[in-house]
């Protein structure tokens, strides 16, 4: 009964030490795309990504629900799930990368970093590297960058009756506060 | 000596494991946190408010309009007054509606309109109050569409067919259709529905079935079934029917009755929904091509049509 409960207790210590340790997730984040257009701005908002990283080997990911970008006019809402991203064939998109930088939650201060990976949107990956600053705060990390995504790069096709007034690429911002996971 | 053996073993297991997890997809994590599921309505089971004749499950969303205006030509074929001297029905007018409509929420809409047709008035409520979700946890979008409609036409037109003596009263000009409407969206492909109706027409004039004995009925109970198919994002093929369970209407040598089949193409431009389409109803709203339709197809008695849908935003306040 003891070795096994040691055995358990070891188990259980490993895998919480583990992670506790390396991986924070977001407690807050926002991602928002705007494109300007002579007739109308194209702009959303999503608030319910949980990025994850993991500070000791700088995996950086994130699962966004395409489904949870909101627009102001329902109607582009509508539009945009159904005719250009295709949510329903493709729910999320994804970003799989690395922070290139050495991470040290311990030294408070504002690092300017980059991070490579695949960025997965309409189902097409695109390998990119994206630079943004890093901030470490009492042991909080926030991350914000702004980059821009080319319809192209990810198949998302333009009608040709638009194209003219139609951009060909949309101005993404991101912030995302992050915090140590812990298991509940 | 074993268990010792075990458990270093165990533990060796679990560091790897744990760090194979925590390198290669993070994103598990997600999952085992049991992030909050959250069943997503689907979204445009169909794009607009109507089919052809029939109304979609889809109400108008929040704070928009939808100006609407619905064109029916006269018969192509010969056989039905159509034929080349008429250019197939192109000079001819079935009935036009125009309307608007407005979404109080995304789930009620309030419409009114107006149709050449008998110069029918009508006003109309849809409110979907079940929505089908994405992860199947609720199978089907559910809604009730109600429209009544107001008949002012002169006397003479009005109670033409009628004995003279009847009673006359206002409210005999109004007429009521409910329906269900049930619709699921079979992946991005493929939209379905079924629409359940009932109407009920204040006044009808006493007419008999020579061939059967039944009688005209005030109420008429129906069945409408209608799908879009999609060939590409922004075009779609559908079509919709309807068939009345009404004896009046069965094999009626007299006075001959047929059931609306409506087929088209829908071509959506981003801002605007077009609908081209053959169909051999005349009227345009419920009350009216459900119990009056009375072109054959197979005789030419179809009409070239169409309908046009533009959604304007109301306010520019930020939603929610």
């Amino acid at each position: 009964m003891g070795k096994k409960a040691a055995v358990v207790f070891v188990i259980v210590m490993a895998i919480t030490h583990l992670i506790k340790a390396q991986i924070y997730i977001a407690n807050a984040c926002e991602i928002t795309f705007f494109s300007p257009t002579s007739i109308e701005d194209i702009a959303a908002k999503n608030t319910v990504t949980k990025p994850l990283l993991n500070v000791q080997t700088g995996d950086f990911q994130m699962k966004i629900p395409m489904i949870s970008f909101i627009f102001d006019k329902p109607l582009m809402q509508e539009h945009f799930n159904e005719n250009f991203v295709e949510t329903e064939k493709f729910p999320y998109c994804f970003f799989k990368g690395k922070i290139n930088e050495k991470i040290d939650v311990t030294k408070d201060g504002q690092y300017e970093v980059t991070s490579t990976g695949v960025l997965t949107i309409h189902g097409i990956d695109k390998e990119r590297t994206i630079t943004g600053t890093l901030t470490i705060k009492n042991a909080e990390i926030t991350l914000s960058s702004k980059f821009n995504i080319l319809f192209a790069d990810h198949n998302i096709k333009i009608p040709a009756l638009y194209s003219g007034i139609f951009p060909s690429d949309t101005e993404v911002k991101f912030t995302a506060t992050l915090l140590p996971y812990k298991k509940n | 000596m074993t268990s010792i053996k075990k458990i270093i073993t165990i533990s060796i297991f679990c560091f790897i494991g744990s760090a194979l997890f925590s390198q290669n997809d993070m994103l598990n994590l997600l999952d085992s946190i049991g992030e909050k599921k959250t069943h997503n309505k689907t979204i445009a089971t169909f794009k607009g408010s109507k089919i052809i004749n029939a109304q979609t499950i889809e109400p108008v969303k929040k704070r928009t309009m939808d100006f609407n205006i619905t064109h029916r030509f006269g018969n192509i074929g010969e056989a039905s007054n159509g034929g080349g001297h008429t250019l197939y029905g192109l000079d001819n007018v079935a009935d036009v509606r125009i309307g608007f409509d407005f979404g109080i929420t995304d789930n009620i809409t309030l419409g009114v309109g107006r149709s050449s047709q008998n110069e029918l008035i009508d006003g109309f409520v849809k409110y979907r109050f079940l929505s089908q979700t994405t992860d199947n946890h609720i199978p089907f979008s559910i809604a009730l569409y109600s429209d009544m409609s107001y008949n002012p036409q002169t006397s003479s037109q009005f109670y033409r067919g009628a004995i003279e003596t009847s009673k006359r009263t206002e409210l005999q000009r109004v007429s009521y259709a409910t329906q269900l409407i049930i619709a699921r969206k079979f992946g991005w492909r493929f939209s379905m529905e079924l629409i359940p109706s009932y109407q009920h027409r204040n006044f009808v004039v006493g007419v008999i079935n020579p061939d059967n004995g039944a009688e005209e009925t005030n109420g008429i109970f129906s069945m409408g079934v209608g799908g879009r198919i999609k060939i590409t994002q922004r075009f779609s093929i559908i079509g919709d029917y309807f068939y009345s369970f009404s004896n009046y209407r069965n094999n009626n040598s007299e006075n001959p009755f047929f059931a609306p089949l409506a087929l088209g193409f829908e071509i959506d431009t981003g801002g605007h929904i077009f609908h081209l389409m053959f169909t051999n109803s005349a009227g345009i709203i419920e009350n009216n091509y459900i119990p009056h339709t009375t072109d054959d197809w197979l005789k030419g008695g179809f009409k070239f049509g169409f309908n046009i849908s533009r959604v304007f935003n109301l306010g520019s306040k930020k939603r929610r």
